[in-house]
């Protein structure tokens, strides 16, 4: 998909190496799995948990350029949305060639509806995404 | 818990970082540095997850 997805846990890679050759479910894993035992990488995103060791579930997407663009944090008991992920890593594509508009949160994919802000637009934008 | 005085937010740029990694599709160990990643212009997405053996 045009990305570097890399797992990351406090674990390290002699576990990450033992499970994903134990567990079926990751049999088709081929993301590089990043192993942060020492907590650095996740306490620099704010996910690092103090009381057990552990991470908490983020994800960040970060530009080529090297800059911070989105992040979600859910608690330990809740799983991610990967179509929600697909979107904004979507809409970052499209708005890095295209930075004077803006993905709304109805935007999924390229061809959809994007806004340009303006003056114009303050107060209407619900006639502008709807092209009235 | 610490504060919350230093941590990243979007917009910021990320600060350069190495990770050792487990790479399945080699089958061997490997590293991962952000600064290889933006020489190759990639975009990267990082995928926290609690522990190894739980459910992701």
């Amino acid at each position: 998909m045009g990305a570097e997805v890399i797992t990351v846990s406090t674990d390290t890679k002699f576990v990450q190496l033992a499970w994903q050759r134990e567990e079926k479910m990751l049999e088709n894993v081929k993301y590089p799995m990043g192993a942060d035992p020492t907590g650095k990488l996740a306490r620099m995103f704010g996910v690092y948990d103090e009381e057990t060791g552990l991470a908490l579930r983020g994800t960040f997407i970060i530009s080529p350029e090297g800059k911070l663009l989105n992040s979600e944090v859910n608690f330990y008991n809740m799983g991610r949305n990967i179509d929600e992920l697909m979107r904004k890593f979507k809409a970052n594509i499209h708005l890095a060639k295209h930075t004077a508009e803006g993905c709304p949160s109805k935007w999924k994919e390229e061809g959809d509806k994007t806004l340009a802000p303006s003056a114009k637009m303050v107060g209407k934008v619900y006639e502008a995404y709807e092209g009235k | 818990m610490s504060e919350n005085c230093c941590y990243l937010q979007v917009g910021q740029d990320v600060p350069d970082f190495k990770l050792d990694t487990f790479e399945p599709t080699k089958g061997d160990f490997g590293e991962i540095s952000l600064e290889a990643l933006k020489a190759k212009k990639k975009w990267t997405i990082l995928f926290f997850y609690p522990a190894a053996f739980t459910f992701v």
